[in-house]
């Protein structure tokens, strides 16, 4: 840190300190009072108790929108094949970005021609989320040597595989998984909704602003068990 | 940008002689209205939601000095730069020794507002570094050298066939008609080569999380990803009160922002940026730098002005504001338009430069209604006109005539006489048409529209009448 940075930092600091006109702090305290704000998380919740996670998860996904079309199918291998079906009916090229994570470059991808870089006009990225958000319909991507972030951003059509025990129920359900496993972070996770989006032109709905135009999600297996 | 606060009679009344002005803002506030009206109709546990926010945002501002150096620890963590700035040239000169450093040619910049505050745009022209924004709106008001005239739309004051025309004029491969969707193309053929082409990638936080130093960005486009992962180097410049305690309390604001802003439950692009490119990553900065800036923040959690501080710049009270309605964004003449800019322009200049705003407010409460984190606004904008009283800050024509207002208003029977004969005057000049078109005294209001005339007579008479008649009935 540069010296102005450190002065900055240390006048700031005292600003805020002479503004409150307080001395310091007991940090034990303020954790107590920070999670006494979020009591009950479920109170601050949108309710879909008649959904199930896949239910609220597709009928949010596909709504006007979000724009996603959804395929279910049963296991990975069968997920290639509902991929090939989807470049088919949109008479796309059986050309396909694909990260180069092992659980997808292990299929087998025989009749798709598959490479592992992407380039600013991809057409089409096929991807698999860590995660799903029933609530929202989103989807969410940690990035890693496997999964890097621009395969989810460059390409005209983004198809997502996303398996179906991964589908969480709210943001706070993801937040939790990360806490119990140490509270460490990806240098980005992205939590995606639907496709690149814009209203900046008389506040018009248009789709593929400068990210995917098209998603396509394939929903691979069966639901988590859920414990009584 | 350069302030015009100081003029807001004169913008105003250039913005109303504009009729496409009327228009443009016309068709999208409605719009996001409407939006907004339902979305929160979906969701019965707004009210609540809307009540944790506030209290959560209060709780980091009395707890801010432990949350800034609580977010420093764990950003470092991750490996990132944290820098701080009291003042925007602090932070400006941080961003450009941050450029400099890496030799920079081309920047491409997500909007935010703490960009604009500070005067990113013209410190990087200023130093011959080329500046591509990407935001749409951004893009659009770039090309046409405007500034922008909503924090969320900053191209709210264009209309389709103004961008149009402009991208005909500006763009390589220009739209071939003047659907939306075409124009939206042609943005994006233009800009996708400079995502990659630039050196350094530019953008603001809609919220900082302390427990894991994490930097969030919300869009809808998806540019700030293309902006930030492409180049050798993230910047982030972002105000001290974006701050929030954890990821659980982050989600509640996502859950109010959108919502409030543009009338959905989420947008498409939320994403937690924590430090470089880790080891073994194939994309991704190299180096990410955070600007913590104060900008007279400080000053505002000192007085009154705290709850302004809560603000998580959505738009919606701008939205839903009549004045805003009227003359648009521009005409305010300071970063933050509308509402919640007639009180941050005051707070982050001066009162005496910004004095006209906080008085353009019908006091209507809309925008206090609206907002997501309950800032009363109107209260606030109230508390600046007292201190511009007491500071005899307040013009003499304006004080004069409350003087007077008050003089009679003391004398009950003077005020009665007066009000009498200026509703008579008042019907006299309207004549049948029951409208006034020309009023002495009111030209600002008649110039542009009818006012209508009093339809009965005073609250005075009336009650008198209605007692005499209920005493008539033996009731009283």
């Amino acid at each position: 840190m540069s010296d102005r940075s450190n002065e900055a930092r240390a006048a700031i600091l005292g600003r805020i300190r002479s503004a409150l006109g307080r001395g310091p702090l007991d940090a034990e305290r303020i954790v107590r009072e920070r999670q006494a704000l979020l009591p009950s998380v479920e109170t601050l919740q949108p309710k879909f108790d008649d959904l199930s996670n896949r239910q609220r998860f597709i009928a949010r996904a596909t709504s006007e929108r979000l724009t996603a079309t959804v395929d279910e199918v049963s296991d990975m291998p069968s997920a290639v094949t509902a991929v090939y079906r989807y470049l088919q009916r949109l008479k796309l090229e059986t050309r396909i970005a694909l990260p180069p994570m092992p659980r997808l470059r292990d299929l087998d991808w025989s009749d798709i021609e598959v490479h592992h870089d992407i380039t600013p006009n991809e057409p089409v990225a096929v991807g698999l989320a860590d995660y799903a958000i029933a609530e929202t319909g989103t989807l969410v991507f940690t990035s890693r040597p496997e999964s890097p972030t621009l395969f989810n951003y460059m390409p005209l059509h983004h198809v997502i595989l996303v398996e179906a025990a991964t589908i969480l129920r709210y943001m706070e359900d993801y937040w939790g998984i990360v806490r119990r496993q140490g509270n460490v972070h990806p240098r980005n996770t992205n939590f995606i909704t639907g496709t690149s989006g814009t209203a900046d032109i008389e506040a018009k709905n248009i789709r593929g602003a400068h990210g995917p135009r098209y998603m396509h999600i394939v929903i691979v297996g069966e639901d988590a068990r859920v414990e009584s | 940008m350069r302030q015009t606060s100081d003029k807001f009679k004169a913008n105003v009344t250039a913005a109303l002689q504009r009729p496409n002005l009327r228009v443009a803002l016309n068709r999208t506030t409605t719009l996001l209205q409407t939006r907004r009206a339902g979305v929160i109709a979906d969701f019965p546990e707004y009210e609540e939601v809307r009540d944790a926010g506030q209290r959560i945002k209060d709780h980091t501002l009395e707890n801010l000095d432990h949350y800034l150096v609580e977010f420093e620890k764990n950003a470092i963590a991750s490996g990132a730069k944290v820098h701080w700035a009291s003042t925007p040239k602090e932070a400006t000169d941080t961003i450009l020794e941050i450029c400099k450093a890496h030799d920079a040619k081309s920047v491409t910049r997500v909007k935010s507002m703490l960009g604009e505050e500070i005067g990113i745009g013209e410190a990087l022209a200023a130093n011959g570094i080329e500046r591509v924004e990407t935001d749409l709106a951004e893009h659009i008001i770039q090309l046409a050298g405007d500034p922008p005239s909503h924090i969320v739309m900053p191209a709210m004051h264009k209309t389709h066939e103004d961008v149009a025309e402009l991208f005909r004029r500006k763009h390589a491969e220009p739209p071939e008609s003047d659907d939306v969707g075409e124009l939206v193309e042609s943005a994006r053929r233009e800009l996708r080569p400079k995502y990659v082409s630039a050196d350094i990638g530019i953008s603001g936080a809609n919220f900082i999380v302390a427990d894991t130093g994490s930097v969030v960005t919300v869009t809808n486009e998806g540019n700030a990803e293309l902006t930030t992962a492409p180049p050798r180097v993230h910047i982030v410049n972002v105000g001290i009160e974006k701050l929030v305690p954890t990821t659980e309390h982050c989600s509640v604001f996502i859950r109010l922002l959108a919502r409030a802003a543009l009338g959905t439950e989420i947008t498409q692009y939320t994403t937690f940026h924590n430090g470089p490119k880790r080891l073994g990553d194939l994309d991704g900065p190299e180096e990410m730098h955070i600007v913590l800036v104060d900008n007279r923040r400080t000053e505002m959690l000192a007085d009154f002005l705290r709850p302004m501080l809560r603000c998580i710049r959505c738009g919606a009270c701008m939205n839903h504001c009549p004045v805003y309605g009227a003359i648009g964004g521009h005409a305010y003449g300071g970063v933050y338009p509308g509402p919640m800019g007639s009180v941050l322009t005051p707070a982050m200049t001066s009162l005496k430069q910004a004095g006209d705003l906080p008085n353009a407010c019908t006091l209507n409460g809309r925008c206090k209604e609206v907002c997501p984190v309950n800032i009363p606004l109107p209260d606030l904008m109230r508390r600046l006109r007292e201190k511009q009283w007491r500071e005899n800050l307040t013009p003499r024509s304006f004080r004069f005539g409350l003087g007077v207002w008050a003089f009679a208003v003391r004398r009950p029977w003077l005020y009665r006489l007066g009000s009498r004969v200026g509703v008579g005057v008042m019907r006299l000049l309207a004549g049948r048409r029951g409208r006034l078109s020309i009023l002495p005294g009111a030209g600002g209001w008649t110039r542009h529209r009818n006012l209508p005339a009093p339809e009965g007579a005073t609250f005075m008479q009336q009650y008198k009448r209605v007692k005499r008649g209920a005493r008539g009935n033996g009731e009283a």
